[in-house]
C-alpha cells in the first residue's frame, strides 16, 4: 500500500477550536482580564516564563489565558512568540550576588549573615482551605503593619562566600570559560558543559525538574544535599549605552536561586564542599531545588543513576519536548498503524492463524514466530 | 504629530496635592542621587517610566512639530540575560528578557530607549524624550522634575518592599534550660 495524502476536516477544526474558546466565554462570570493573571496568579505566569526561557510578564499572563491555564501550551506559545523575534544582544554578566533578595532562607547556617528573611511564603502554616476567599480577598494583611525604615534594600552575603572564606570551597583558578553555549541556538552535545546543564535546567519542565530531582533523593542517587540558601529576588537586566558604552539597567527579573553543599571528603584529598546550583525565572522554589540537585548529581557523571546521566535528565526535562512526543501520538497514525495491520495480517496468514481467532492450525514453534512482532514494532 | 501610533490615547496626567508635598520632599535627597540630564541615569529613568508619562512628554514635544526621524522602529527584541554561577564562577545563559528598543533624531539629536516587555509606544515614546533632553529642549525642566518624582517613588517603593521583608526576619530565642 502506498502513501496516500488525504485532506480533510478543516472546517470541522475550526469548530472543535470555537468549542475550546467558548469554555472561555461561557461561563456567567466576568472576563479574566491579563492584569488579572498577572496579580492574582503570578505564580502561573512566573512558571510560564520560567519553563520558556523568556522573561515577560505579562505576555506570560496572556499565554496562560490564552492556553486556560495549561502550563506546558502556554509555554509553547511563549517559545512561539520568542522564535520569531531577533536578539537584540547578550547582558553583561551579572552575579547572583547582586541580588536584592526579598526572601533567604538557609537551612544549613540559622545565623546566617543578613539574617533569615522568610518573605512572602506560607512554608510554616498549615496547607487548609480558606473558604473566606470565595467571596473575595479585599483586605491587605499587611496593612496594620508598623515598619520602621530599614534603608535602601542591602545585597545580602552568600553562603558560598562564607564557606570559601574558610577554605571550604575551592577557589576556582581565575577561570577562563569563555563564551557559554547557548542551548537555544547550539545542538547540545554529550558530556555537556556545566553552562549547558545550568541553561537547560533553567528552562526545564517544573514537574520533571522536581521529579528527577526527586529520584536522587530517593535512592536513585548519591546526592542528598544540605540546602546553603533559598533566595528570591530581583536580577538586574543591564545593556551597554550605545552612545557611552555604560553599563545601564533595563529592568530587572525576579528570580529563584538556590545553593546546596554536597559532603564530598571521602572520595577527595582535599576535604571540601561539592556543590549544586539552581536559578531560573520567577517564583519557583520546587523546581530551583530540584534543579540544584540535579546539577550535583550530573557533577558525579554517571550512568548509574537517571538523574547523574546529564543525557538522560536533558533528553527528558524540556517540557516542549516531552509535549510534543508524548501529545503527538494522539494525531493521526493511519499510514502507520494500516501498516502494522498489514503485517500483523500477513503473519497470520502465513502461520494459517484462523480469522476468528483462534489458534487453528498455527505453528508454535517460538522460533518460526521470534523477531515478528517485535519487527513490526521496530518499524512504527 | 504624535506617538499615538503605537498604542492606546494618552490619558493626560493630574497631580495630586500629596504628590505634590511628596515631591518637595523627596526632591532634596534625589537631586544628588541621579541626574536626569545624563544619559545612562536618563536611560534607566525612562526604562521605568510608564507608557502613559512617556507618551505625554513625547506628544508635548511633538507639539512644536520639531524634525524627527526614527533611527531605529520600536519592535520587540531579546536580550540574552548572562549570570555568572557562584561556585566555579562559570558564566551560564539563564534565558532571555523581552525588551523593546527605539532610536530617533530629534532636532539633529539622537534619542535611545529601550523599555521592558513589549511596548512599542513607550520605547519610541523614550527616544524622543530622550533626544529631547539631549537638545535642550524647552520641556527639559518639566520632564526632569518628573523624572526626579518618578526616582523619588521608586526609592520609597523599594526601602518599603525592604522594610516589608526585614519585617519577616527570624529572631531567634535560645532555649537556655533545653540545652
Amino acid at each position: 500500500m502506498g502513501y496516500v495524502a488525504v485532506t480533510a476536516g478543516e472546517e470541522i477544526i475550526e469548530r472543535a477550536e470555537q468549542l475550546f474558546e467558548k469554555r472561555r466565554v461561557s461561563g456567567d462570570s466576568e472576563s479574566l482580564g491579563v492584569d488579572q493573571l498577572d496579580d492574582h496568579l503570578g505564580r502561573l505566569t512566573d512558571r510560564v516564563m520560567s519553563e520558556s526561557g523568556l522573561y515577560a510578564p505579562r505576555l506570560a499572563a496572556l499565554a496562560a489565558k490564552q492556553a486556560q491555564g495549561d502550563t506546558v501550551e502556554a509555554t509553547f506559545l511563549l517559545r512561539a512568540y520568542r522564535s520569531t523575534l531577533e536578539r537584540f544582544d547578550e547582558t553583561p554578566i551579572v552575579k547572583p550576588g547582586e541580588m536584592l533578595a526579598r526572601r533567604r532562607v538557609s537551612p544549613a547556617f540559622k545565623d546566617v549573615p543578613g539574617g533569615q528573611i522568610l518573605g512572602a511564603t506560607k512554608d510554616y502554616t498549615q496547607r487548609l482551605l480558606d473558604f473566606d476567599l470565595v467571596d473575595g480577598d479585599a483586605t491587605n494583611p499587611t496593612g496594620e503593619w508598623d515598619l520602621d525604615d530599614k534603608g535602601d534594600p542591602e545585597q545580602l552575603t552568600t553562603v558560598t562566600e562564607l564557606l570559601r572564606e574558610e577554605g571550604l570551597l575551592y577557589e576556582p583558578d581565575e577561570p577562563d570559560f569563555g563564551e557559554p553555549i547557548d542551548t537555544t541556538r547550539e545542538s547540545v552535545t554529550h558530556p555537556p558543559d556545566r553552562d549547558a546543564v545550568l541553561q537547560a535546567l533553567a528552562r526545564g519542565e517544573t514537574g520533571a525538574v522536581t521529579a528527577l530531582g526527586y529520584s536522587a533523593l530517593r535512592g536513585y542517587g548519591q546526592v542528598h544535599p544540605t540546602l546553603a540558601e533559598v533566595r528570591v529576588g530581583r536580577l538586574p537586566v543591564r545593556i551597554e549605552h550605545p552612545y557611552t558604552g555604560e553599563a545601564v539597567t533595563v529592568t530587572h527579573t525576579d528570580v529563584t536561586e538556590s545553593e546546596a553543599v554536597v559532603p564530598v571528603y571521602e572520595k577527595r584529598e582535599d576535604p571540601q564542599f561539592a556543590f549544586g546550583y539552581g536559578l531560573t525565572f520567577g517564583r519557583n522554589e520546587r523546581k530551583v531545588i530540584g534543579m540544584t540537585v540535579l546539577d550535583a548529581s550530573i557533577q558525579l557523571d554517571s550512568e548509574e543513576e537517571p538523574a547523574e546521566n546529564a543525557e538522560f535528565v536533558l533528553d527528558t526535562v524540556d517540557g516542549m519536548d516531552s509535549f510534543g512526543f508524548i501529545e503527538h501520538l494522539k494525531l493521526p497514525h493511519y499510514v502507520t498503524f494500516q501498516s502494522i495491520l498489514d503485517r500483523i495480517r500477513s503473519i497470520r496468514d502465513s502461520q494459517d492463524v484462523p480469522d476468528d481467532g483462534s489458534r487453528g492450525n498455527r505453528r508454535t514453534d517460538a522460533d518460526d514466530t521470534s523477531g515478528s512482532v517485535a519487527g513490526v514494532n521496530s518499524d512504527d | 504629530m504624535t506617538v499615538d501610533g503605537f498604542g492606546t490615547d494618552v490619558e493626560r496626567y493630574t497631580e495630586s496635592t500629596e504628590r505634590i508635598l511628596m515631591r518637595s520632599l523627596w526632591r532634596v535627597s534625589i537631586k544628588c542621587m541621579v541626574d536626569p540630564h545624563d544619559r545612562a541615569d536618563r536611560f534607566e529613568l525612562i526604562a521605568a517610566s510608564e507608557e502613559a508619562t512617556l507618551a505625554r512628554m513625547a506628544n508635548e514635544v511633538l507639539e512644536g512639530d520639531p524634525p524627527l526621524s526614527v533611527r531605529q522602529e520600536p519592535r520587540p527584541k531579546l536580550l540574552m540575560q548572562r549570570v555568572r554561577e557562584p561556585v566555579e564562577r562559570r558564566p551560564f545563559n539563564l534565558g532571555e528578557v523581552l525588551v523593546t528598543p527605539a532610536e530617533v533624531t530629534l532636532s539633529e539629536v539622537r534619542g535611545f530607549a529601550m523599555v521592558p516587555g513589549k511596548a512599542e509606544r513607550a520605547a519610541l515614546s523614550g527616544a524622543i524624550v530622550d533626544a529631547a533632553v539631549a537638545a535642550g529642549h524647552e520641556l527639559t525642566p518639566a520632564i526632569v522634575e518628573a523624572f526626579e518624582d518618578l526616582e523619588a517613588r521608586r526609592r520609597v517603593s523599594r526601602r518599603q518592599r525592604w522594610a516589608e521583608s526585614k519585617h519577616t526576619a527570624v529572631e531567634f530565642e535560645t532555649m537556655e534550660d533545653q540545652q
